[in-house]
């Protein structure tokens, strides 16, 4: 039990240093404080504007513009921190040399990449509870009603960027820079994005009958079941029609939480298998 | 586990080759490296930038992996281990802390890394402080320290476990002559203790000061290895004549006598041989010198450095 201790211990010690670290990030904050900005802007600026040069002119549809601004808001930038951040811790403390004094302690590569991985996530929850707060208060005040919905949103998308996060973490292992890391981190996401149209073309194939049209629909098939499908998190649609505190419809929010832990541990394997014979 | 007879550091042909490019390009970093490092001694480890010195050190501290050869470490091979690593304390050249940490918070991080915690981990941090003196700047945050500060809280995680053996990549360079002999001191004390130092450092004179053996290590490979004692004996001799006048300077040299100095009346003349010797006593005498004194001159480290370099070289290019 107490080997057990001491092996969770090192890598949390070093998830709190990371998350220190990452929040004096000036990007990282450049991103957040406009994400804010912008949710602020479209909630409460609105309103203003509204009383002044609308007046009584139904407001159905500003309310589905601001979610709509809001949730695609806290997606994008939310994004943009995950892929920034995962990419550029590794590569960051290979270049300012900080690993060197880290890994000549008592802490096995495992660790060590587990406690960035875990500062990472640190971050990324406390981006996403920032501005899905923000987000929840705003519209809290406009409709008076308990948004619960956007909780459920907030929490499926943490997952959304939990995949994204391990899969960018993984390149960033490899790299000693953070630009390609970077860019596959976005790749990863607009892959994930697009997913569900690979099962499009996997319906449509075959129609022809010609076996070109076969192996790419085969192809589409084999990616649309590995590649993993951020769509699947998405409630932008049921949050921008829906009340607030309706129950989230046409998700299985277990499994879905099992699909995104899945992908997770198979980024934190992959970046461990490359890491663990990396010389730094 | 080891005596104090045994070396506490030994490497046995240890060879690091590095692949460069997508071609199967291959460097070699260091060639069959057979180093011993004893316990309660400072061993400077010297060379020229890329000779292979920061290699080795990577290599000991298991950041990289060797080639071929065996690295022991206090006596096993397993120099991963919790035990070895607990027993050595590592300060990396131009090494980065961030700055929005105050001094005993780096400390204390380095610290939880060794699995210190509560009143254990505070009264080291509060031991190596003092011993760095840095006490009085604890609360400060890193980005208020001086260089040399840092060196010194740089200097304090490498010690915060207590470890065995110090291994130092460049500790002064940078620093000003204060700092220098400040750190000097620190290193000198910590050698008293019965603590082991490797030293890695382009400063020779530095080096000189505090090492007890010194290695000197040159495209991968260790050309001399040994005590100072061992490595610095030179026979040359200083001769010291007076009642120089104008111009005798200027007569000697015209006769193949070697003046290394004068000053006022006193002339010096540097001799290699017996024969050289008593060749320059007559010379002086027939130019109207007066011998005062005749002293053997060890040579420095920075010119055994120089000819060890000149030498390799020489064999490279023959």
């Amino acid at each position: 039990m107490k080997s057990l201790l001491d092996t969770v211990k090192g890598p949390w010690y070093i998830a709190v240093y990371t998350w220190r670290e990452g929040l004096r990030r000036k990007t990282l904050v450049g991103f957040l404080i406009l994400s804010l900005l912008v949710i602020f802007g479209a909630t409460f600026m609105t309103s203003f504007i509204n009383q002044a040069t609308v007046g009584d002119v139904t407001t159905d549809m500003d309310l589905k513009l601001i979610k709509d601004i809001c949730v695609t808001t806290i997606s994008i930038f939310g994004i943009l921190i995950t892929i920034f951040i995962s990419a550029s811790v590794v590569p960051t403390e290979i270049e300012n040399r900080v690993i060197y004094t880290v890994l000549s302690k008592p802490v096995r590569r495992f660790q060590y990449l587990f406690g960035k991985f875990l500062g990472i996530q640190l971050i990324i929850i406390m981006n996403l509870c920032l501005m899905g707060g923000l987000f929840f208060i705003a519209l809290y005040i406009k409709q008076q009603i308990l948004p619960t919905l956007l909780l459920w949103s907030v929490f499926l998308t943490y997952f959304e960027f939990l995949i994204v996060s391990a899969l960018t973490f993984a390149v960033a292992c490899a790299s000693s820079s953070s630009v390609l890391p970077t860019i596959a981190g976005l790749f990863i996401y607009i892959t994930g994005s697009l997913t569900e149209y690979l099962k499009d073309v996997y319906n449509r194939s075959g129609q022809t009958g010609e076996w070109l049209d076969s192996l790419i629909g085969y192809i589409a098939y084999i990616l649309w079941n590995v590649l993993p499908n951020l769509q699947r998190f998405s409630l932008k649609t049921q949050i921008i029609n829906s009340q607030p505190n309706d129950p989230p419809t046409d998700v299985l929010i277990p499994q879905l939480v099992i699909y995104g832990l899945i992908y997770a541990v198979c980024g934190y394997i992959l970046a461990y298998w490359i890491f663990r014979k990396r010389e730094v | 586990m080891n005596n104090s007879h045994d070396p506490i550091i030994k490497t046995e042909n240890l060879t690091k080759v590095y692949d460069t490019g997508f071609r199967g390009e291959q460097v070699s970093a260091l060639k069959n490296l057979n180093l011993e490092v004893f316990p309660s001694e400072i061993f400077g480890y010297l060379g020229p930038n890329g000779s292979g010195k920061t290699t080795t050190i990577k290599l000991l501290l298991g950041l990289i992996f060797p080639t071929s050869g065996s690295i022991q470490i206090m006596g096993t091979t397993d120099i991963y281990s919790a035990y070895i690593k607990k027993n050595i304390g590592y300060l990396p050249e131009g090494s980065y802390y961030p700055d929005f940490l105050k001094g005993e918070e780096i400390l204390r991080f380095y610290g939880q890394l060794y699995g210190l915690t509560g009143k254990k981990l505070h009264k080291r941090i509060d031991e190596v402080l003092e011993l760095v003196g840095m006490k009085h700047a604890r609360k400060r945050m890193l980005k208020g320290y001086s260089k040399g500060m840092r060196q010194r809280i740089g200097l304090a995680q490498a010690l915060i476990s207590d470890p065995q053996i110090l291994i130092l990549d460049e500790p002064t360079t940078g620093l000003d002559p204060i700092a220098r002999k400040e750190i000097r001191d620190i290193l000198s004390r910590l050698r008293d203790e019965g603590k082991t130092l490797l030293i890695s450092s382009h400063e020779l004179l530095e080096v000189e000061m505090i090492s007890n053996r010194v290695g000197i290590l040159y495209e991968g490979i260790l050309r001399v290895s040994g005590t100072l004692d061992e490595l610095l004996t030179s026979k040359d001799r200083i001769i010291e004549f007076s009642n120089a006048k104008n111009g005798v300077v200027q007569e000697i040299k015209e006769k193949g006598g070697e003046v290394v100095d004068q000053i006022k009346d006193r002339v010096y003349l540097k001799v290699k041989s017996d024969e050289e010797l008593y060749n320059a006593i007559e010379l002086g005498k027939s130019v109207g010198l007066q011998l005062i004194k005749i002293t053997p001159r060890r040579e420095t480290l920075e010119e055994l450095f120089i000819s060890v370099i000149d030498l390799a070289k020489k064999e490279r290019s023959s």
